[in-house]
């Protein structure tokens, strides 16, 4: 039986100023096993598999690995790779400026006879990956031009480029893809295990890990709780373990009466991204909207806030039509967007929550460009009780907070402003199911306030559990709107053909 | 929770309190181990040293914090001093008109790097790079590459004049540090400063306008550069073509030193202002220890080295 283990740690603990990150943490994982590894945000997830890669140096504990029959106990990142452990990151790591070929063979690029780059053998080879990937890119294209969800796969197919591969660790891999490359990356998987190569698999969506993984290791607050055989757990255990608390079903949220017309959008155009989107929203709808990644749905929605170009098309708010040159008027005009990637473009990570949570509204507290010290501190502390934001206190920097956490302070700051038409862009992209279900109560509450809400979201379950409405896109047009009633009739996989636009 | 508290809202924050006594040990050395330290004149002289760089580093923070970075604000001194003295004593004007000039010219040199910056997406330091020498060779080109003397009496006299033994360039420093603290505490000026060194994006999607920030920032800095260079015309009673020479990277040294971080939303006016009197001290202390200048000058680089050094250690220590 031992001599199938492949990765063995042994009592990894690492603390940071304040925080026990990971105490005692033991686990092997046996040659081709698929090994979920589920916890909360915070959890310690994301410091043990960087104590396994020798990217954080553990304080006591150690990694061995088992190359040929022999234990290795890899000292760098260097050695780690070179016993063919490999690790994709949550946040997307690739040099953005280069190109997908060039990111493939970083750090090894191959020079012919004469001494200069071999671009012949790199195209040539990275072009085998990309379609291997069925990712339709070019080599040569440059990463920051791809949309994230490109990128990710670019990532992921990265690893494949290595010559020894034992040990994959997948953080969040799914997190920014669309269903379909979400099945190439299962299918990469499946390939991977018959080669007898091990995968740490790290995501929230339980129903992923259900579907790929053969055993689950629950983390929580830094201990390890248990391991099991997925096949002998269900969802419900899952979640009990990681939150230690029961959550009821996460999608049964209370709908509120749907009120007056707030929003309507009148063939909305912009050339190459989207055409023909029309569609109302209406206070107290909760309305959902699901596509490929890259269907242009949060184009759609950028344009509206006017932040995006948008060629032609008419927006109506209350009845009356607007024009919607910058973020300044679409605020004004009662609108709060929350954005996909938060850290980019929702949060200030260098500065307060205080700051962050006032950011949108400062104009309301300040009069002749002076800001009343008193109303911000208040209302920061306000809505970070209303919204539940654990932080030490307001004056704490927000990247130094967890992925949810992060996420309700871009929701206070829209609060703040108390707009009326919220649009959630993939609110609970990487953060736990805790934190999800509170953002959850948070829309519930919204939407019983009579405020209209915009809801896009990859995964389905989630859009398809919460929406009132829904409008599905695909390849820049409405290819379907469902209401309530037709919601529940509908499988996933209805909604898959209507977004792939199959149907 | 209580030092937390300190440490965000207190006036000395971390680096500010580190400064500090690092002044005061400098300070008590200088005063114990040498003669002509202590004494009125020095003291005095070490204060109107001060006063113009301290002026011209609080712009160079305030660009700092928005992320950007001004290589011209050297060239901006010298051509507001270049347009105070010519204006005194070749184009016949007033002082005041001489010194509303000399404020105009410099405002537009900044509001012209905002332009190029905001406008075509050039980078600050590209952008300021080229203004400054364009600024350095209309300076020469102004001035035939000559000294300008002849200005109005008075105004020379200003510069070595005092209100209860302070330096009256001093006085106008600490104006410019007090309203300069007031902007970035408690406008949206300031606030906006801030959110704009965090990332354009997210300011643009939090409904800042980036074109006003920019405009703004640059605008303010180069009225700053304007009053430094007028100080600078009183001081030296005249425009020599090289004034402000190598004024920026004092200026952005003393950021640094101060706390702030080139890649934007760091950064405090207080910091700023006890980082000027650090390199100052310095240097004055080194001459009255009869220190070689040369290592003077060494132990400045130094000194900005561990400055930064220091920042990314605690940087390191949070994450």
């Amino acid at each position: 039986m031992t001599e199938d283990i492949v990765l063995k740690i042994d009592s990894i603990s690492k603390s940071y100023p304040g925080v026990k990150a990971l105490q005692n943490i033991s686990l092997s994982i046996k040659k081709g096993e698929v090994r979920a590894l589920l916890g909360e945000n915070g959890a310690g997830k994301s410091t043990l598999i960087k104590c396994i890669m020798g990217v954080e140096k553990a304080d006591s504990g150690t990694v061995s690995i088992c190359v040929d029959g022999e234990w290795k106990v890899p000292q760098s990142v260097g050695e780690s790779k070179a016993y063919g452990m490999h690790a994709n990151y949550q946040n997307v790591n690739i040099a953005r400026e280069l190109s997908i070929a060039e990111n493939y063979f970083l750090g090894r690029i191959p020079v012919t006879r004469a001494g200069i780059v071999d671009w012949k053998l790199m195209n040539r080879e990275s072009k085998k990956i990309i379609d291997k990937f069925e990712m339709n890119v070019n080599p040569q294209d440059k990463i920051s031009e791809l949309p994230i969800a490109m990128q990710e796969m670019v990532t992921i197919s990265k690893i494949s480029v290595n010559d020894t591969i034992r040990l994959v660790i997948f953080d969040e891999p799914t997190a920014l893809l669309e269903n379909e490359k979400v099945e190439i990356l299962y299918r990469y998987i499946r390939e991977l295990k018959e080669r007898g190569v091990s995968i740490i698999y790290i995501s929230h969506r339980l129903e992923e890990l259900m579907e790929i993984c053969d055993t689950v290791t629950i983390l929580k607050d830094g201990q390890y709780v248990d391991t099991k055989n997925i096949c002998d757990v269900d969802k419900d255990m899952l979640v009990s373990m990681m939150v230690g608390r029961e959550v009821g079903d996460l999608y049964n949220i209370e709908h509120a009466e749907i009120g007056e017309r707030l929003l309507e959008v009148q063939d909305l155009a912009a050339e190459g991204m989207f055409k023909n989107v029309s569609f109302q929203l209406n206070a107290g709808e909760i309305l959902g909207f699901a596509g490929l990644v890259g269907a242009g749905r949060s184009e759609v929605m950028r344009a509206i806030f006017g932040v995006e170009r948008l060629d032609f098309g008419k927006v109506f708010i209350r009845g009356k039509e607007v024009k919607i040159k910058n973020a300044q008027d679409a605020i004004k005009n009662g609108i709060g967007f929350l954005t996909e990637d938060r850290r980019v473009d929702g949060l200030a990570l260098p500065l307060s929550v205080k700051i962050n949570t006032n950011m949108y509204s400062y104009d309301s507290i300040s009069k002749a460009g002076f800001i009343n010290i008193k109303k911000e501190k208040e209302r920061a502390e306000e809505y970070r009780a209303k919204i539940g934001v654990k932080t030490p206190g307001i004056e704490q920097c927000v990247e130094n907070l967890s992925g949810g956490n992060q996420q309700k302070v871009v929701i206070a700051k829209l609060l703040c402003r108390d707009p009326d038409i919220l649009i959630f862009d993939e609110p609970t992209v990487g953060v736990d199911v805790g934190a999800k279900q509170e953002i959850y109560k948070i829309i519930e509450m919204l939407a019983k306030q009579g405020k209209g809400i915009i809801l896009i979201s990859s995964y389905l379950p989630e859009v398809m559990g919460l929406s009132d409405r829904m409008v599905i896109m695909s390849e820049g047009k409405i290819s379907g709107v469902l209401d309530k009633d037709e919601i529940s009739m509908t499988t996933e996989e209805d909604i898959l053909r209507m977004a792939s636009s199959i149907a | 929770m209580n030092k937390n508290k300190l440490k965000s809202t207190g006036i000395l924050k971390g680096t500010e309190f580190s400064l500090v006594i690092i002044i005061v040990v400098i300070f008590m050395a200088a005063s114990f181990g040498t003669q002509n330290f202590f004494t009125e004149y020095n003291l005095m002289n070490i204060l109107k040293q001060c006063s113009i760089i301290g002026v011209i580093s609080v712009s160079a923070t305030f660009i700092i914090i928005t992320g950007g970075i001004d290589l011209s604000c050297g060239a901006v001194c010298g051509m507001s001093t270049l347009i105070v003295a010519m204006g005194q004593a070749k184009w016949g004007m007033s002082v005041p008109a001489s010194i509303g000039a000399a404020l105009l010219v410099s405002v537009l040199c900044g509001i012209y790097n905002a332009f190029i910056i905001h406008e075509f997406k050039v980078p600050p330091f590209i952008a300021t790079l080229g203004s400054m020498t364009i600024l350095r060779g209309l300076i020469k080109v102004i001035s035939n590459a000559s000294t300008i003397a002849g200005l109005n009496k008075k105004f020379g006299e200003f510069a070595s004049e005092s209100v209860m033994k302070i330096p009256k360039l001093a006085v106008i420093w600490v104006i410019v540090v007090v309203i300069a603290f007031f902007l970035l505490r408690y406008t949206t000026f300031g606030r906006n400063l801030y959110v704009l060194g965090s990332g354009q994006e997210v300011a643009r999607l939090s409904g800042v306008s980036i074109r006003k920030v920019t405009y703004m920032t640059y605008g303010v800095a180069g009225f700053l550069c304007g009053i430094a260079g007028i100080m600078l015309a009183a001081r030296i009673n005249s425009s020599v073509p090289t004034a402000g020479s190598g004024y920026e990277m004092n200026a952005i040294a003393a950021s640094v030193i101060g706390g702030a971080s080139l890649s934007g939303a760091k950064g405090s006016v207080w910091g700023t202002a006890l980082g000027t009197v650090l390199m100052t001290l310095i240097d004055n202390a080194g001459i009255q220890f009869g220190i070689n200048s040369f290592v003077m000058e060494i132990s400045t680089g130094v000194l900005i080295t561990i400055a930064v050094i220091v920042d990314q250690l605690k940087n390191r220590k949070t994450r």
